[in-house]
């Protein structure tokens, strides 16, 4: 990596690497493919059938069509890139199109119709700047022939078909994930392919006719000697090609791909990188599923379009479970009470929340409160001129998005935005303008932490070490969702009760108030997994004294290891925010309390480094 | 360096006049199944038209790394000789760093075949075999292997491991050596760089660093983007008492992680004080909110700063994204028709940058915008 040419710097101060300043992951080229092939493999060898984008023959190197190629023409294409020492240095970086167009037809069939014993699983090619990723599929039975009884022609014998491949091409340094997405596309629409060929043999047809066209092509050049893509006058004639162009073609912009294959199996795929994007980066597709594997009853879901927009994308029979869910969801209410309100059992809601989430259409949030603190996300695009601004002014007349994000520089919550003066109209607009932003990734909410620390002791000698604090020693408890949440992998049963939920302290069975030697027992077992010291420094604090408080302060021991925000502890507790926050008051010399956002949900509003 | 990308195994495949593709050499024997090769040969002997490409293949849980070489001369039985050198990872593995040492074997052979006949010439040919198992156990072993073929030859190879591009260098960063300095060898850099070296002390930003190594600043960006990527140095923002910064969720790792909070109390401790309780540490980094400087920060927990330097409290706590800095950006929402577009104060550039681009200094910018009352501040 070191320089040589110091002396030619561009002025403009871009310097060797034109990335972003954050190092996050960018869209666009590395996640687009570049090509869409279809090659099959049987009696009348390896062919390749279709491809898009095709080539624009007069641009390429040779005006020869493929077929009439000298097997020994150098290919030149590929080089230029790499000098002797093996070393590559992009020059001038090769067009997308210039990478797969130096493939010829022949060549692709050959090497992506391949062996049966690979067939079934990931196919994984890479040849230089350029990889292939399909799922080549068997097509066991030979096509049954229903010939005519009274067709006198002696028996044809139809070719048969062995195997299909459905290639995406992409740049080679595109992000592993994006290459495992594109190979699920692929192997979604193979088994559709191989469920249309075993009931009608779609695909024996379809690829009779682009055979059939690109033989005409091809005697047609030889006659008058202008070269044609025969892939070109393929399209209006195929309906299967027409399907293959539309998955590039929607891969490329929008990322949501659907196909009906042979009008009638549909296919949809998305792609989450792009369809998860703040800003320029979007967010791995590990982070959000991690995220939606951890996402608790008292969170909420945030639909980012309106309701009647997304009731309008669903198909036809699509299931009623997520109609209902859709009607009923709102940023106030949280899963738990969705799930009472739509008469869903609550693992069903996390589900089709979680669907939801992974098609782009929804984020999780906490549920909107007057107590809830907002703040600025640090990735918030707040410029003047955004189209975010603009849109702002268009939903909101007499408001400016600058000034509104300003007011949100200091964490605010939005009880402070209430003015007993003003209209509740006001107040109405102010909670519409709070969704707004947080759809559009604008602001984070900040939660309350706290951390169980005990001053050290004084009269040790400072070499002794430190206690290791109660986060490193209290085993983890496990205060997750149930594990059973993943996608596309329905269980039968509802582990979550609708009311409160029972968790393994079983503290909700302390008996409230007296000072029974019941109660004086347990809390003594739930202090016993500190330090001696710490013990005494605790017992030490007025607060104490009162057993009542102490009693609270040892229940909730497991929590102050800063991983657990104030208003989880209220939601799993059933405990009052003025209940809490006067314990933490009380006992704040062992405490220490921060706040910022959840790293959970986090990721919806700003992807993480 | 060879842990990440372990070899599993080198061969040398050619094209045989009567038995067609075949393996002539592995090392390991017998790695490479009869059912494997069957399945990828059309990827190692290949046509023609992938001739002197990079191919990599994946299959039965093994990745093939490979570059066909045909050389043609009427001397050889079929007008051509047909070859390849490969490697085989287990399917799993990242290769990109394998690429280079591949396409340079290719072209040793190559070179050797035109030269005397290397591979063509039986006798010399078996010299391969012994070659292949130096090659995967130095690689193996160091990432490095440098091989004398004959008296004339000798093969150089290293695994460089590709990294992730860095980010652009604003002049308004600031470089932290995240190691010693002292544990690098500086004559290995180059003039630049060591020029730039005695300046890069984590409280310089760039443009300062230019003007006091006299060394232009683009010069320097680039400098600095080329240790980034090293990861030698990271960067971190100019620090100053009224700056502001507050936690983010990372900062509980300080609690959860023993490493990370022995570093941080050897780095923050006071030069000859007794070592910082995590304690007191703790209690400042969470002292950090907004609307807080550092300078309120300094006056709340002047205890806890008895042990701790708080420039390196802050220095300490952004290299490892326990707090973040919360800059101020300006934005003119108010103008009349016949004022110029605002260009500095449009939500893009903070105050850093604004001042390191105009030269004034933060409490100026902030007498003059604080007085205008078309403009409002943003903090993120």
């Amino acid at each position: 990596m070191m320089f040589n040419t110091l002396a030619r710097l561009p002025d403009d101060r871009k310097s060797m690497y034109s990335q972003s300043q954050n190092s996050v992951y960018k869209t666009g080229d590395k996640t687009s493919p570049i090509s869409v092939i279809l090659v099959t493999s049987g009696s009348r060898g390896n062919k390749l059938l279709f491809r898009y984008p095709f080539q624009r023959l007069a641009e390429c190197p040779s005006s020869l069509t493929a077929k009439q190629r000298s097997p020994y023409a150098l290919n030149t294409t590929g080089d230029g890139l790499e000098d002797q020492d093996g070393d590559s240095r992009e020059q001038s970086p090769l067009t997308d199109e210039q990478l797969v167009a130096g493939f010829s037809d022949i060549i692709l069939a050959t090497i992506l119709a391949t062996k049966s014993d690979i067939c079934g699983k990931k196919f994984e090619l890479k040849i230089d700047n350029v990889r292939f990723v399909g799922h080549p599929t068997l097509l066991q039975h030979p096509p049954i022939i229903q010939v005519s009884k009274t067709d006198p022609s002696p028996k044809r014998e139809m070719p048969t078909m062995i195997l299909f491949n459905v290639v995406f091409a992409l740049r080679a340094n595109a992000d592993p994930s994006v290459i495992s997405c594109m190979h699920n596309l692929s192997r979604r629409i193979a088994i559709a392919l191989q469920h249309e060929e075993r009931r009608c043999q779609y695909l024996t047809r379809e690829a009779k006719l682009m055979l059939a066209i690109q033989d005409e092509i091809t005697t047609m050049t030889e006659m008058d000697g202008s070269p044609q893509s025969p892939f070109r006058q393929i399209l209006p004639k195929c309906k299967l090609a027409r399907d293959l162009k539309e998955a590039y073609d929607s891969l490329c912009t929008t990322g949501v791909v659907r196909l009906h294959i042979n009008n009638w199996l549909e296919v949809s795929f998305c792609l989450p990188h792009k369809i998860h994007r703040i800003g320029g980066n979007y967010i791995p597709p590990e982070a959000l599923e991690r995220s939606l594997k951890a996402i608790r009853p008292y969170h909420a879901l945030l639909l980012l379009e309106s309701e009647k927009a997304l009731l309008g994308q669903l198909p036809l029979d699509c299931s009623p479970a997520m109609v209902r869910l859709i009607k009923t969801c709102s940023a106030v209410k949280n899963l738990q009470q969705l799930a009472q309100d739509a008469d869903l059992a609550l693992l069903q809601i996390f589900q089709i929340a979680a669907h939801l989430v992974y098609w782009g259409k929804a984020i999780i949030i906490y549920p909107l409160c007057e107590n809830n603190v907002y703040m600025l996300s640090p990735h918030a695009n707040i410029c003047l001129y955004s189209s975010l601004a603009e849109q702002f002014s268009q939903q909101f007349p007499g408001h400016d998005l600058p000034s509104m994000l300003a007011k949100f520089s200091l964490p605010v919550s939005l009880a402070e935005f209430r003015n007993p003066l003003e209209a509740p109209a006001q107040e109405a607009q102010l909670i519409q303008m709070v969704v707004w932003m947080l759809q559009r990734r604008l602001l984070i909410q900040l939660h309350t932490y706290v951390c169980l620390l005990v001053p050290p002791s004084e009269d040790e000698p400072g070499l002794r070490d430190e206690d290791p604090p109660l986060a490193a020693r209290v085993g983890g408890r496990s205060l997750s969702t149930p594990s059973a949440l993943s996608f596309g992998s329905p269980t039968s049963s509802d582990d979550m009760t609708l009311t409160s939920p029972s968790m393994d302290n079983s503290s909700a069975e302390l008996l409230p108030g007296g000072d029974s030697p019941l109660n004086k027992r347990m809390t003594e077992t739930l202090l016993a997994s500190l330090s001696e010291h710490e013990r005494q420094v605790i017992l030490n604090i007025p607060a104490a004294q009162n057993p009542e408080d102490l009693r609270m302060f040892a229940r909730l021991l497991h929590y102050f290891r800063g991983h657990h925000h104030l208003e989880e502890i209220m939601y799993n507790e059933n405990m009052r925010r003025s209940q809490l926050k006067t314990l933490f008051d009380k006992f704040r010399s062992v405490l220490v309390v921060t706040s910022h956002e959840d790293p959970i949900i986090s990721i919806f509003q700003s992807p993480m480094e | 360096m060879g842990m990440t990308t372990r070899i599993e195994c080198i061969f040398f495949s050619e094209f045989h006049p009567t038995l067609g593709p075949k393996i002539t050499y592995q090392v390991p024997e017998e790695y490479i199944s009869r059912e494997l090769f069957d399945t990828v040969q059309v990827y190692i002997i290949t046509k023609p038209e992938l001739q002197n490409k990079l191919i990599t293949v994946t299959a039965m849980g093994k990745k093939l790394i490979g570059c066909p070489v045909c050389i043609e001369h009427k001397k050889y039985s079929r007008n051509a000789l047909l070859f390849n050198l490969g490697l085989v990872c287990d399917a799993q593995t990242n290769t990109c760093a394998l690429e280079p040492i591949v396409k340079k074997l290719s072209g040793y052979l190559t070179t050797l075949e035109l030269e005397s006949g290397f591979i063509s010439n039986e006798e010399s040919k078996q010299k391969l075999l012994p070659i292949l198992s130096t090659l995967l156990e130095e690689l193996n072993a160091t990432g490095a292997c440098t091989l004398p073929i004959d008296e004339s030859n000798t093969i150089h190879l290293k695994l460089i491991q590709l990294r992730k591009d860095p980010p652009i260098v604003q002049e308004y960063d600031v470089p932290v050596f995240t190691q010693c300095k002292d544990h690098f060898i500086k004559s290995q850099w180059d003039l630049t760089t060591q020029q730039i070296l005695p300046y890069i002390d984590g409280f310089r930003h760039i443009q300062k660093i230019s003007a006091e190594a006299d060394v232009e600043l683009n010069l320097v960006r680039i400098a600095v983007q080329n240790l980034l990527y090293y990861g030698v140095v990271t960067l971190v923002s100019i620090f100053q008492y009224s700056n502001v910064y507050c936690t983010t969720p990372k900062v509980q790792s300080l609690i959860d992680d023993k490493s990370v909070q022995d570093e941080c109390l050897n780095y923050v401790t006071k030069q000859g004080q007794k070592r910082a309780s995590l304690r007191d540490v703790f209690q400042l980094y969470c002292g950090l909110s907004p609307g807080t400087t550092v300078r309120d920060l300094c006056s709340r927990y002047s205890q806890q700063l008895q042990r701790v330097d708080e420039r390196r409290l802050i220095q300490f706590g952004l290299m490892k994204s326990l707090i973040r800095r919360l800059q101020k950006y300006p934005v003119k929402v108010i103008r009349d028709e016949r004022s110029r577009l605002p260009r500095l104060y449009t939500g893009c550039h903070s105050y850093d940058e604004i001042c390191c681009k105009t030269g004034i200094s933060y409490q100026e910018l902030d007498e003059r915008l604080e007085n205008d009352p078309n403009i409002v501040v943003c903090w993120k």
